[in-house]
């Protein structure tokens, strides 16, 4: 059996992109494979929950009992991708909890892939976040997001050495406005629009191409 | 042949965490491949004999049948460890007892190793305890735990004060036993099956369990802090083994 993969999206500062990356993302694994489960850590923000309430659970870790309701979940190998969306407020209390209970090594024992998609930010928490878990996620398991419409300039070199890095492109305002409305679905969007030159279109597919490509990245051997 | 081992496991004082270190304690020597028994006082229900009935045997201490079922077996037993978790309140007499039956005076001249962990409590009366229980101590090795469980406010005590308790016994080392998350200490109550098989996903007769990952994971960490703190002590030195490849118990 293939391995499942849990993907956690996070950054320990708010409004850099995870919610949106977080809905791409499982809209992505909703059209390739027909089944995705996600989890909205990030009650605080704009949720994942609101946009895509079929698929996605809230969830707490503020005390054991969230913890295992997440957790016991994460760790089956069922084939169901997992996206979390991982609120700023949440990020250093999930991180040592998944430390704690040594949720790497199990996962690589039960045939579960996590990946951490860290979103980078040019501010003085973002590089001690990004910091903290390169010592507890291995390099193959980390992509850092450069988000242009937060980073305007160069990713900086503190996000560079460990793991690889994927361009999130910035949209023009009106664009990122559209792509903000609860109704709007990446997908339907692919299908429906019949000029695949404009620059949404454009935008999505290479989104999706790069997620694939972290995809094929944990089937090949590395 | 080697020499024998007795651990006792004791306060003078309820709820302080005995049977939770007794069962570390076996988990310890289990990992490392140290044959031992057990005996549980608390007869007749023993909490320990409910988590390790294969190697528990509970016994009355006030009962000389059951001291000699405990010491005149030191020698024939197989195991070379024996821990003893002595009930509330019968450590001071339990000592006592084994004065008078010349165990004491066994330890002392190097026939067996005897070693104490004195549990303390949070009430300024565990002080006073030391230094009752620091009359029996020539020649055993003295532990005083520092357990943390719980989470309850211990040790609150002013640091001279203890200081002054804790220096009348030569050699006693301190130990600390960090807290558990609340929730997997209830889970492994609930299960009865020892931390080790706990941490394994394994019920009591070894078949596979479904216990919480994180609860697993939570206890698995806790397991390995106290087991540091085993470890810095030497104890596996103390029992006289030669420390091999540990199980780590999950598989």
């Amino acid at each position: 059996m293939p391995n499942t993969p849990v993907y956690i999206i996070c950054s320990p500062r708010p409004l850099v992109g995870k919610t949106l990356i977080a809905r791409m993302l499982t809209e992505f694994q909703l059209l390739k494979n027909g089944a995705v489960l996600a989890f909205d850590i990030n009650l605080k923000e704009p949720s994942l929950l609101d946009y895509l309430p079929a698929v996605t659970e809230s969830a707490e870790i503020d005390d054991t009992f969230g913890k295992m309701a997440v957790m016991d979940r994460l760790i089956i190998n069922d084939g169901v991708p997992k996206v979390i969306d991982l609120g700023f407020h949440a990020f250093d209390e999930f991180f040592k909890m998944t430390e704690e209970i040594g949720f790497i090594k199990e996962a690589t024992r039960r045939g579960i892939s996590p990946v951490v998609l860290f979103i980078a930010d040019s501010d003085r928490v973002s590089p001690r976040g990004y910091a903290k878990l390169q010592q507890q996620i291995p390099a193959g398991a980390m992509v850092t997001i450069d988000n242009e419409y937060v980073l305007r300039g160069e990713l900086p070199e503190a996000f560079t050495a460990h793991g690889r890095t994927l361009h999130i492109g910035a949209l023009p305002s009106f664009l990122k406005t559209y792509i903000d409305r609860l109704n709007f679905s990446f997908t339907d969007y692919l299908r429906g629009e019949g000029d695949s030159s404009t620059e949404l279109h454009q935008w999505i597919r290479k989104n999706y191409i790069s997620f694939r490509e972290i995809e094929l990245s944990l089937i090949l051997p590395r | 042949m080697a020499k024998p081992v007795v651990i006792v496991v004791g306060a003078d004082k309820g709820g302080v965490g005995k049977t939770t270190v007794s069962r570390t304690l076996l988990d310890y020597f289990s990992a490392n491949n140290v044959p031992t028994r057990a005996f549980d006082t608390e007869a007749p229900r023993g909490t320990l004999k409910r988590f390790h009935p294969e190697i528990t045997e509970i016994v009355d201490m006030t009962t000389t049948a059951d001291q000699m079922k405990i010491f005149d077996t030191l020698n024939a037993a197989s195991p070379s460890v024996t821990v003893i978790d002595v009930r509330a309140g019968l450590l001071s007499p339990a000592l006592a007892s084994l004065r008078d039956i010349g165990f004491l005076d066994a330890a002392k001249s190097g026939q067996i190793t005897f070693a104490v962990f004195h549990i303390l409590g949070p009430s300024i009366a565990s002080l006073d305890e030391i230094a009752e229980t620091a009359n029996f101590m020539q020649g055993a090795k003295y532990f005083l735990v520092k357990n943390f469980i719980n989470n309850t406010s211990f040790f609150e005590w002013d640091q001279a004060t203890y200081n002054s308790y804790f220096h009348r016994i030569k050699d006693a080392t301190e130990l600390t036993i960090p807290k558990l998350n609340e929730m997997a200490y209830e889970q492994v109550e609930v299960s009865s099956v020892p931390f080790l098989k706990f941490v394994a996903n394994k019920g009591t007769h070894d078949e596979a369990a479904n216990y919480s990952f994180v609860l697993r994971g939570y206890v698995r960490h806790w397991l390995a802090n106290v087991w540091s703190e085993f470890d810095r002590i030497k104890l596996t030195d103390l029992v006289g083994s030669t420390k091999g490849a540990r199980i780590t118990g999950e598989k």
